[in-house]
């Protein structure tokens, strides 16, 4: 449904150019729970936002064939003097969705309680994430794209997110970038690894885990 | 890609979002627009009393004064609050759809908004004090605004890409905005001023605005300096201008 064509990205560093992304072309498979598994700093949060589209690759093109979702799981995206209530009528906005249904989806969601009308500056990191994850399930996306699951929330939390990821897997599929194996290993169905500005694809989980590890 | 649709839903939510934070947590904050516009007016008011001056006949000062500096304020409020869109709106980036420009239209549009709500009560404050005003063309005052919105929309978008690249810009551009409003007749009519003082301020398209807002308003005010389409081919050339870097500082921008 996604695919990239020698997607190319570097920053500028004091010591030269940084190549983050290295001629990368892949074609995601469609409703397939995908992981990217990366060291940090080994530039998938940049990968992830150029899939996303919010970063544009210095070269190169990403052909989207759905609805793809901003990266989720960030703190970004939201005005710390606006209420969550606020935030999520903003964000039903630009996508064009129903501003009421989104608004109670994701009180019912995000288990905010009385912060839902507390500007989102007073809430915790976690309550900023819970949020955010509430707002992006509330629109139908075919993708939605997830950095770092893991720091979100506490077990119970994380349970939630994966039953509302598999009660709309026939729709919709994941793709998620994460350091940790176990994060990959708990929702993706296939997984490549992150290095040196390639994308190596495996066909198993557990292949890509014995790489991963190794390195 | 996306339609015009979507950059609908995204200039009018950010807009909307803009109405609740322009002025930070304070509900009385639009009356700030307001009572900032009087001090000024009447101080320049009070200060040409005391020194006699004297406005052209069938005028009185304040509405001078007003369709001077209001003006002048609504370019250069927009002016301001564009070039500062980015920069204080960065997390709205991480979404996809919006983008620079989204973020300073948003702006341009409730600043405009504002400074038309700000005119339009001086004026009707006026009208009751001093009896219903005899305007001579209310399209060409608004015209003179729209111009003067434009400009500072479109100068904004400039200097919001600019500081994209160099930070220190946005620092430094205050100053120079608070230079042009000697130079843009928003206290004297242009064409009393003399000669030297006519050439450089007519070079202005501020002061080209400001003069069409007043002839539209005061019959018989001689502007026969001022010309829309000098203003408009300022506009064009810093959309154009503003609109290439804009896509290049989209690039640049780093998101974090």
């Amino acid at each position: 449904m996604i695919e990239l064509t020698e997607i190319t990205k570097a920053y500028q560093t004091r010591s030269g150019s940084n190549v983050v992304l290295d001629r990368i072309s892949f074609s995601f498979p469609p409703r397939t729970n995908f992981g990217i598994l990366g060291k940090n700093g080994s530039g998938k949060s940049t990968l992830l936002r150029v899939i996303a589209g919010t970063e544009q690759p210095d070269s190169g093109q990403v052909h989207w064939g759905g609805l793809v979702s901003w990266p989720i799981g960030f703190s970004g995206g939201f005005n710390g003097s606006l209420s969550g209530e606020e935030n999520c009528r903003f964000v039903a906005r630009i996508y064009g969705a129903d501003i009421d249904e989104v608004v109670g989806f994701t009180m019912e969601f995000a288990e905010l309680g009385e912060y839902f009308h507390m500007p989102v500056r007073t809430y915790s990191s976690g309550m900023r994430a819970r949020l955010a994850f509430g707002v992006s399930m509330a629109i139908q996306f075919d993708v939605y794209l997830v950095d770092e699951v893991t720091a979100v929330g506490d077990a119970n939390f994380q349970r939630k997110c994966r039953n509302a990821f598999e009660a709309r897997s026939d729709r919709s599929s994941v793709i998620i970038v994460s350091h940790q194996m176990t994060t990959v290993r708990n929702y993706c169905e296939r997984c490549a690894v992150l290095r040196h500005g390639k994308l190596l694809v495996f066909d198993s989980v557990e292949a890509a885990s014995k790489e991963y590890d190794a390195a | 890609m996306r339609g015009a649709l979507t950059q609908m839903h995204v200039v009018f939510a950010v807009l909307l979002r803009e109405t609740k934070t322009r002025f930070g947590d304070n509900q009385l904050g639009y009356l700030w627009a307001f009572l900032e516009q009087g001090l000024m007016i009447g101080m320049f008011a009070g200060f040409f009393t005391v020194f006699g001056r004297v406005t052209p006949p069938g005028m009185s000062m304040i509405a001078f004064l007003t369709t001077g500096i209001v003006p002048f304020w609504l370019f250069r409020s927009t002016c301001g609050r564009c070039m500062s869109a980015v920069e204080s709106n960065k997390g709205l980036l991480f979404y996809p759809q919006v983008r620079p420009l989204d973020l300073v239209i948003a702006r341009a549009v409730l600043e405009a908004v504002t400074y038309l709500g700000v005119m339009a009560l001086f004026m009707g404050g006026l009208a009751l004090y001093e009896g219903p005003p005899h305007i001579e063309s209310l399209l060409r005052t608004f015209m003179g605004l729209g111009l003067a919105s434009g400009l500072g929309a479109s100068l904004g978008l400039v200097c919001c890409s600019i500081s994209v690249f160099t930070p220190t810009f946005e620092r430094l551009f205050p100053s120079v905005l608070r230079m042009i409003f000697w130079f843009s007749a928003a206290l004297h009519p242009v064409e009393t001023l003399p000669k030297t003082m006519h050439d450089i301020i007519i070079l202005n398209p501020v002061a080209h605005a400001i003069e069409l807002v007043r002839s539209g308003w005061f019959p018989g005010y001689d502007a026969h300096s001022a010309e829309p389409l000098y203003v408009l081919g300022w506009i064009l050339v810093l959309s154009f201008f503003g609109l290439s870097i804009e896509r290049m500082a989209r690039r640049r921008l780093e998101l974090t």
